[in-house]
């Protein structure tokens, strides 16, 4: 009987492959089945070229906040990654953090509306890309966490993602992993809960993905770096749609968010989609959809979780239904979209702001019904397709230059 | 939807018991269903295995192969006999005997652990004697070990999901009876379809396999990563990207050199696989799921293979979503299990391009595993699928159904009610008896 060796393949979602431009020979180090591939490839300055992402920023973002004390040692930022696709930092075994921020898909989950973590048990939220996350301050969909270090610990120990007992839990199982304590010994840190931390925080700041075609068009002077629709999109962006009042646009670099708190309606459309409505669309095969009796999915369903956002986190009444105003950047890359990932496309998206969102108390009143033609709901979705960065295929590499991490003997 | 309809029997459920009578002594396969490497039970089962998931406040809460007396006159006939608890809840699911039916190998869907039992030394007692822990680690990255399958002197297990992304594209493994890490084939991609025909629709997604030696192929078929198969079914039902992440194919192999030859567009999650079992019945069956048809793949006189899909599976609107099928030692009779509806359905397979419901009747409030022995006159379920997807609250019936078939009716012989006594949820069932080792 012949056996054939294992083989491996390319792992890039088709998305992302053609978004970001990746060519197929180009991905060489995303393939699944290559265990302990990464080292093999590997950029022999990979982590100084991290370090140097840090520094240097990328044109249309501004100058990255450094963390106190300055920017990481690259052994913490090698350390980061590694500890960011193990999966034995969750007790199952199943979940790292890269199960959910997966590099190939946007570093978000692409395949769902909102992951699941450990045992399957389900999350409320849509995951929220990572590249660029340095900039993103208060961190979650309702701003609970300041810091990247002080946000890693959330899904290290919530029972519904990684399900760590305790942080002490945690560390005491990588101690006795020899594994574990030679990443720890190479990278200068001892096995502690703040090295953990620090580690995931400082190659997660790596993840820089500026210089978009919208880039070199605004910031750099390209002239023929956008397309004329694109262009027509931007202006609407910034005049008659009016999206840069809260997904912000200076004169000399774009967040594309006032890191603020805001009601667009997606809230009590969840609410009131669950409410109302005897039957849900079930997709059973492409282009195939049935209408399922509610009572039937409900037979097989959990209770609803509610999720209130902004007003989770200050108890303030006003603060119902807010969440954070997501960075525009690279969204082309990171499908389903809003805190609970309920819209597929963006132009589903830009239809939803241009009907208005959802009309409630609540609704901020920069929402409200647009006068969009159809060329110019094209013209907003292909600009925000410019935002995409050319480094989001490195970014991707340098993810998978590391082995999943696994159980083994 | 759970009023009980007895749709019968109609002119259709023929001479089947003449038809049992004269189950061809092919010693190609055992209890219908299983390798044709294995040594079969051809007469009563003496005891029937059930891989049970274990659930949290629920006796000792742990997965455990539960062993029931399925042996007519015993004074524990139709009773647990024996349980084996393997140390926690690792989403029991499917498993596997190996060629010399000494060990039945059972698999963990969230943890990828293989636990492996020795079957032979008492039957009636299992007893774990080996748990593989490092297989996502050896085999490459494969997740969730599904399907376990003899083949001389090693198991081909058909992985669900991978360590990347907890999506659907997954290998086949190879392990050696002993336990040792063989081989990993990737199943293909439109990206990657080594090399086969209509290798732009594969989608790498994994779920049976099984083999017809005498044509040299093997079928794999295709159902969902981990994520979904962990994930609330109710959450994954209105989730549009969810669903989205079904396998549509069922891949024709070369069973020597384990190339994949050909991939056919099934869609809707093509489960279980079922060759028949005639010497010169060159097809097998599949259900998709989803999309509740039933599809038939088979060769022409040119050699040439087709899927093609042959019946409908009740209301498919409804999504009665058939999880099982078993099909009968004569191939005259194939029996499909759904789980939302709780019901078992026969369907006359004489022409099996054009099966025909003769027969089907409510089993509980949800459904999933048949077993039936090798005279088809004795046929089990089980209630439970998916820790996750499993009903919930007052329709969440957790049994294993013991029922005589007589070709028009099914009647009940036993049951175990797995809430009542304890146990968890019932899944995969495999039958054992002492008559093998002699
Ligand atoms: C089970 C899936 C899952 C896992 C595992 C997971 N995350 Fe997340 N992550 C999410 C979701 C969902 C959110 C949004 C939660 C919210 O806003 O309440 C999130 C939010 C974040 C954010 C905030 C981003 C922003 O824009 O506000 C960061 C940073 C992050 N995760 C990093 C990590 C790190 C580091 C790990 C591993 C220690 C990790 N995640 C593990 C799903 C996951
Ligand atoms: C009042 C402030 C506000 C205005 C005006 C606004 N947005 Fe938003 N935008 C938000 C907030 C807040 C969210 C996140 C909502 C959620 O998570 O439920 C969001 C989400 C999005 C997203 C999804 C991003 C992701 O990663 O999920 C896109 C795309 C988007 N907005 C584009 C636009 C466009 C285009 C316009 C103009 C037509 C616009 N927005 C106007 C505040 C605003």
């Amino acid at each position: 009987m012949i056996v054939r060796p294992a083989r491996s393949f390319l792992w890039v979602a088709p998305a992302i492959a053609a978004m970001a431009g990746i060519a197929a020979g180009q991905a060489a180090a995303a393939e699944i089945g290559a265990a302990g591939a990464g080292a093999a490839g590997a950029d022999p300055l990979r982590d100084e070229r991290a370090v140097t992402r840090i520094v240097a920023g990328a044109l249309g973002l501004p100058a990255m906040a450094q963390p106190p004390g300055g920017p990481p040692a690259a052994g913490l930022v090698a350390l980061g990654r590694r500890l960011f696709f193990d999966r034995r930092l969750s007790p199952s075994g199943t979940m790292s953090c890269g199960m959910c921020h997966i590099p190939e898909q946007g570093f978000t989950s692409q395949e769902l509306a909102t992951p699941v973590g450990s045992h399957g048990r389900s999350l409320r939220r849509n995951a929220p890309t990572l590249l660029n996350v340095a900039w993103v301050t208060p961190l979650f969909h309702d701003g609970r966490a300041a810091s990247l270090e002080g946000q890693a610990l959330s899904p290290l120990l919530a029972p519904d993602e990684m399900a760590n007992p305790s942080a002490d839990a945690l560390v005491a199982r990588l101690a006795a992993d020899p594994d574990m304590r030679q990443a720890f010994v190479e990278s200068g840190s001892e096995i502690a809960i703040d090295a953990v931390v620090n580690a995931l925080a400082a190659w997660q700041r790596t993840l820089v993905a500026g210089g978009s075609r919208f880039d070199q068009w605004r910031f750099a002077g390209d002239e023929n770096a956008l397309t004329d629709e694109e262009r027509h999109g931007f202006a609407l962006f910034t005049g008659a749609a009016n999206c840069a009042a809260c997904h912000t646009v200076a004169p000399d670099h774009a967040l594309f968010t006032d890191l603020m708190f805001h009601d667009t309606g997606i809230g009590v459309r969840a609410d009131l989609a669950a409410a109302s409505g005897l039957q849900v669309p079930v997709e059973i095969a492409p282009g195939r959809t049935v209408l399922v009796d509610r009572a039937l999915v409900e037979s097989v369903a959990e209770p609803r979780a509610s999720d209130l956002g902004r007003f989770e986190v200050t108890g303030d009444p006003a603060d119902r239904h807010r969440y954070r105003t997501p960075s525009l950047r690279n969204v082309a890359l990171t499908a389903p979209y809003m805190h609970d990932g309920s819209l597929a496309t963006l132009g589903e998206v830009v239809r939803f702001y241009a009907s208005g969102g959802v009309p409630h108390a609540g609704l901020d009143p920069r929402i409200r019904p647009l006068d969009l033609a159809e060329s110019d709901v094209l013209a907003l979705v292909a600009f925000l397709e410019s935002l995409t960065s050319p480094d989001v295929a490195a970014l991707v590499r340098d993810a998978r230059s590391v082995p999943v991490g696994n159980a083994g003997p | 939807m759970h009023s009980p309809r007895f749709l019968l029997a109609t002119s259709g459920s023929i001479c089947l018991a003449v038809a049992l009578a004269l189950a061809p002594a092919s010693a190609r396969a055992d209890e219908t269903c299983q390798s044709p490497y294995l040594p079969k039970i051809t007469g009563q089962e003496e005891f029937v295995y059930v891989w049970t998931l274990g659930v949290e406040g629920l006796g000792d809460g742990e997965d455990k192969l539960v062993t029931i007396d399925a042996r007519p006159g015993s004074k524990t006939y139709g009773k647990v006999v024996h349980t084996a608890s393997v140390g926690g809840r690792f989403e029991a699911h499917h498993g596997g005997f190996n060629d010399d039916r000494s060990q039945l190998w059972l698999g963990g869907l969230d943890t990828s652990e293989i636990f492996v039992f020795d079957v032979r030394t008492d039957p009636g007692r299992p007893r774990l004697v080996k748990t593989i822990r490092d297989f996502t680690r050896a085999s490459g990255g494969v997740v969730g070990p599904h399907g376990i399958y003899a083949l001389p002197g090693r198991l081909l297990i058909s992985g669900l999901s991978n360590d990347r992304d907890h999506g659907g594209r997954t290998a086949l493994v190879e392990y050696s009876n002993e336990g040792k890490h063989i081989a990993t084939h990737w199943n293909p991609t439109s990206d990657k379809p080594f090399g086969a025909a209509r290798g732009e629709v594969a989608d790498g997604y994994g779920y049976d396999v099984r083999v017809l030696p005498r044509k040299n192929v093997m079928l794999s078929s295709s159902f969902t990563g981990w994520s979904n198969y962990m994930m609330d079914f109710g959450k994954m039902l209105q989730d549009p990207e969810a669903m989205k992440r079904f396998g549509q194919t069922v891949v024709l192999w070369n069973l020597h050199t384990r190339q994949p030859r050909e991939v056919f567009q099934v869609p809707g999650a093509p489960l279980e696989i079922r060759w028949a079992l005639g010497p010169t019945h060159d097809y097998a069956f599949t259900a998709a799921a989803l999309t509740s048809k039933l599809w038939l793949v088979h060769v022409d006189r040119d050699e040439k293979w087709h899927a093609t899909a042959v019946a409908d599976i009740g209301d498919p609107e409804q999504i009665p979503l058939p999880v099982d099928i078993s099909i009968s030692a004569d191939d005259r009779l194939l029996w499909v299990t759904t789980f939302m509806d709780g019901k078992a359905r026969a369907f006359d397979i004489s022409d099996p391009f054009h099966p025909r419901q003769t027969y089907e009747k409510e089993i509980g409030r949800q459904l999933n595993m048949v077993s039936q022995s090798w005279d088809g006159a004795r046929v089990y379920f089980t209630s439970s699928l998916l820790a996750n997807w499993d009903k919930k609250g007052d329709d969440n019936e957790q049994f294993l159904k013991a029922y005589a078939w007589n070709g028009k009716e099914l009647d009940q012989a036993f049951a175990v009610d797995f809430n009542a006594e304890k146990l968890g949820r019932p899944h995969l069932m495999r039958f054992g008896s002492a008559s093998l080792y002699r």
